[in-house]
């Protein structure tokens, strides 16, 4: 599976964005692998987002299937999402 | 297609390569990046540089040019929508915050957009073609991803007399002599900001103007090292303390800002770098338009009071006071303070407009507002910061003490406060207090946030003659019953 990463621009953030994705590739190593949204063969883009305002700009992705993570325990979900998909 | 952002890296090197004239201290400064009192103002523009690489940040720091379609640095855009004039406010608390003084950049961007809307009105009344002349310049800034000076202030000598009176005619910039290439202009611009850090100084009058004012009713673009151009730096309060190595006493130890003042003796500009020459009747819109996008400028202080709110919270607890109820409300305080200020800069430029010429501006009245609560609230979050951090900040002796074998065994001992925390950390955190509060990046929190973009007063006027005071009349009356 490959994940199409997109950040929010991080004005305000909550929580640590990037400590969270590093956190993500280590979890699914494996299962998934995270690369830049606009590469090929994306399955999925994740954004992640500092807050839940998010704000990340996924206008190039309208037609793609998009998962929003705007907090720690967003990412444990997705991780389970994606470990399910995997088994 | 290649992307016009340059690497932190790139945009060093890009300084060395300027043979800008310099004094400080009495002294031509003969290698100006490295200079340690000059050099942290350059880390801090390089932040702006560095930060529109990362994926974690390019989302708000960098945008699609309207005019090649490329990636550029935000800094060099001309913002096309209310989500971009949002963008921009959010930019500033992210820039503000992970520098924690002034990045010196968002003024070129304020006169590159005042100068999108303004050249464009100008050439549909008068048929000029400062326009095109303007956006083949933009072009140039975006593609090389240069730092622009956006210079407004001037001198302004005898402050009862227009520039056109002044006993000496330089107290304003003015064109001293018309040639079939160019003109030659001659005057001085104050409080320059990052001025030693920019490729490029866009010059722009300073207040309205009338007929009689015409020969200083001019704006235009240079290399910042063209000939006759005089940097002579401003000083800051502790500013010689980053000449004594080590690194506690700065406070910040990575960042800081400068202003300077630029004299042009007798400069030459050609004319496809003048983009306006001798239309007096729209400098006010000149002056207005740049100070509405400057005093939305002003979102920086949110990041700023973001890093001093935490240096309080942090210096609260190093000395074991976190605890206590009346701090627990002054933190409470200074972020309702800080807060109020991100609504204000988030409010103008959601509010914002398009201009005939397409660029978005923010509204008026809401960034005269914002601005008038900056000149403010650092002050009262400042002073809070202080009345968390105790006495000991401005009491506190210098690092050298703390690294003597002598004295350092004492402050050691006697600075020692929460238990759990390194004695030096405690004079660290403090430090950055200081410096926040009344050291180098005081300038910028500070004095800046009172004067910077216009003082206090120039925001009321605004406010003044924005609000709709008829309309609130009409609206008390008939809700009682007044016919």
């Amino acid at each position: 599976m490959r994940i199409g990463l997109k950040y929010c621009g991080g004005c305000n953030p909550e929580y640590d964005r990037v400590a969270l994705v590093r956190h993500l590739e280590v979890r699914l190593q494996g299962k998934a692998e995270l690369v830049l949204p606009a590469d090929r063969d994306v399955d999925i883009i994740l954004t992640v987002n500092g807050c839940s305002i998010a704000c990340a700009d996924v206008s190039l992705f309208q037609q793609m299937e998009i998962r929003t993570i705007t907090s720690f325990k967003d990412g444990e979900d997705f991780i389970k999402e994606v470990e399910s998909i995997n088994m | 297609m290649r992307m016009p952002i340059m690497t932190a890296e790139q945009y060093e090197d890009s300084l060395r390569r300027l043979n800008l004239v310099v004094y400080m201290f009495g002294e031509r400064v003969k290698d100006v990046v490295d200079n340690p009192i000059i050099r942290p103002s350059m880390n801090a523009v390089a932040r702006t540089y560095e930060l529109a690489q990362r994926p974690e940040h390019e989302d708000i720091m960098a945008a699609t040019s309207h005019i090649t379609g490329k990636k550029i640095n935000r800094f060099t855009h001309i913002h096309q929508s209310t989500n971009d004039l949002v963008k921009k406010s959010k930019m500033g608390r992210l820039l503000g915050r992970e520098t924690g003084c002034c990045f010196q950049r968002c003024v070129g961007m304020d006169a590159l957009n005042a100068l999108s809307i303004v050249t464009f009105n100008i050439d549909a009344k008068y048929g000029t073609g400062y326009y095109k002349r303007f956006l083949r310049y933009l072009e140039y800034v975006q593609e090389n991803d240069l730092t622009c000076d956006g210079a407004m202030t001037d001198p302004k000598g005898d402050r009862r007399l227009p520039p056109h009176q002044q006993p000496d005619p330089d107290q304003f910039l003015h064109v001293v002599e018309e040639r079939k290439d160019g003109i030659v202009v001659r005057g001085a611009k104050a409080h320059q900001t990052g001025a030693l850090n920019s490729h490029e100084i866009i010059i722009m009058p300073t207040i309205s103007m009338r007929e009689e004012d015409r020969d200083y009713a001019i704006s235009f673009a240079l290399p910042s090292d063209s000939q006759g151009i005089i940097y002579i730096m401003g000083r800051q309060s502790c500013d010689t303390r980053k000449l004594e190595g080590g690194s506690m006493d700065q406070g910040n130890i990575m960042f800081g800002g400068h202003e300077a003042l630029v004299v042009l003796d007798n400069v030459f500009v050609p004319w496809d770098r003048v983009f306006m020459y001798k239309e007096y009747d729209f400098v006010g819109q000149l002056v207005e338009t740049f100070a509405s996008y400057h005093r939305q400028s002003y979102s920086c202080k949110v990041g700023v009071g973001d890093v001093l709110i935490g240096a309080a919270q942090t210096a609260a607890e190093y000395n074991g006071t976190e605890r206590a109820s009346h701090i627990r409300d002054k933190i409470i305080e200074m972020n309702q303070l800080n807060e109020t200020l991100y609504c204000g800069c988030i409010a103008c430029a959601s509010e914002g407009h398009k201009e005939p010429s397409g660029t978005y501006s923010v509204n008026t009245l809401l960034a005269n507002v914002h601005k008038q609560n900056v000149t403010r609230f650092p002050y009262e979050i400042s002073r809070l910061a202080q009345d968390i951090a105790g006495g000991l900040m401005v009491t506190m002796p210098s690092e050298k003490d703390f690294r003597s074998p002598e004295a350092g065994k004492w402050l050691e001992k006697y600075f020692k406060a929460n238990p759990d925390v390194p004695t030096e950390d405690r004079m660290r955190i403090l430090r950055l207090i200081e410096n926040i509060t009344l050291g180098t990046a005081a300038v910028g929190y500070l004095t800046e946030s009172m004067h910077g973009a216009g003082s206090p007063q120039a925001q009321r006027i605004m406010i003044s003659r924005r609000v709709n005071l008829q309309q609130k009349q009409i609206a008390a009356k008939k809700l009682c019953g007044i016919k």
